[in-house]
């Protein structure tokens, strides 16, 4: 009794992975996530993939998280650095495995680091940095 | 039966006139006389946007990702592919589709497909 995987005629498998990396080089940037370790993606390898944004008010950094629980998930900072740590367990009958998974990502000065909020939804965790009020534009009104 | 696992790689639909680009998700099948069960890892999918089928014994999966990045957010790095999901597994043994249930939770599919009777094995009495 087996399921196997089904490949229509062909596998372009290769082919994709070249254009996604095309699509999604690995652009440094300057303050936020500043990688640590190696440089390749790889949920696999217990290292958590990131992405990072940001808008006018806030930096977000986006982990994927599948299967975990919200109380297994851990989001600290500490000396401008974000650590999230999840512990995903999984049932396989009788027995439990569980790994870890960690990623940091260093935050930039101009952050709330008080403000900060974890939120944990169908699998993806987004953590909003707040940024400083006083790096926000401010607009005066011309009387 | 043993758990299988993979590695998530790409790969590309061949249908007529459009080409999508979709990525296999990372998956376990684990399985038993009674049942089978399909572990679908499926981040930022949400309920509404999973569509399983089950025609000609095949098993195919498609997860839609609707919320890959809200408006006015402009990405400083990226690592995480926003493509869609598909996965297609072909299934040898008689499957009982009206039984067949599917769970979604913190972005894990769930897949229950119970063994049909027929295909279950049977003890024999020696008289």
């Amino acid at each position: 009794m087996k399921l196997t995987r089904f490949t229509p005629s062909f596998d372009l498998g290769r082919v994709a992975d070249f254009d996604q990396w095309l699509r999604h080089p690995l652009t440094g940037f300057p303050a936020v996530g500043q990688l640590l370790g190696e440089f390749l993606p790889g949920a696999a390898s217990g290292r958590l993939a990131t992405d990072v944004y940001e808008d006018k008010d806030n930096y977000y950094a986006r982990f994927e998280l599948p299967g975990v629980k919200k109380e297994d998930v851990k989001v600290e900072v500490q000396d401008r650095l974000l650590t999230v740590s999840a512990e995903r367990r999984e049932k396989d009958g009788e027995k439990e495995q569980s790994y870890s998974l960690s990623r940091s990502v260093s935050v930039p000065e101009n952050v709330k680091g008080d403000a900060i909020v974890a939120k944990l939804e169908d699998g993806i965790l987004t953590v909003t940095l707040p940024k400083l009020e006083e790096r926000k534009p401010k607009l005066i009104a011309v009387n | 039966m043993n758990a299988t696992c993979c590695s998530p790689s790409t790969q590309a639909t061949p249908s007529v006139g459009v080409t999508e680009t979709l990525q296999k998700p990372l998956y376990t099948v684990t399985g038993n006389t009674e049942a089978f069960e399909v572990r679908v890892e499926l981040p930022g999918v949400t309920k509404g946007n999973v569509k399983i089928d089950l025609e000609d014994k095949i098993l195919s999966i498609r997860g839609e990702r609707q919320t890959s990045t809200p408006e006015g957010w402009k990405a400083l790095h990226r690592e995480l592919s926003t493509v869609g999901y598909q996965l297609r597994l072909r299934v040898n043994t008689p499957v009982d589709e009206d039984k067949l249930t599917a769970n979604l939770e913190d972005g894990v599919l769930t897949l229950k497909l119970p063994v049909k009777e027929a295909a279950k094995p049977r003890q024999i009495q020696v008289q």
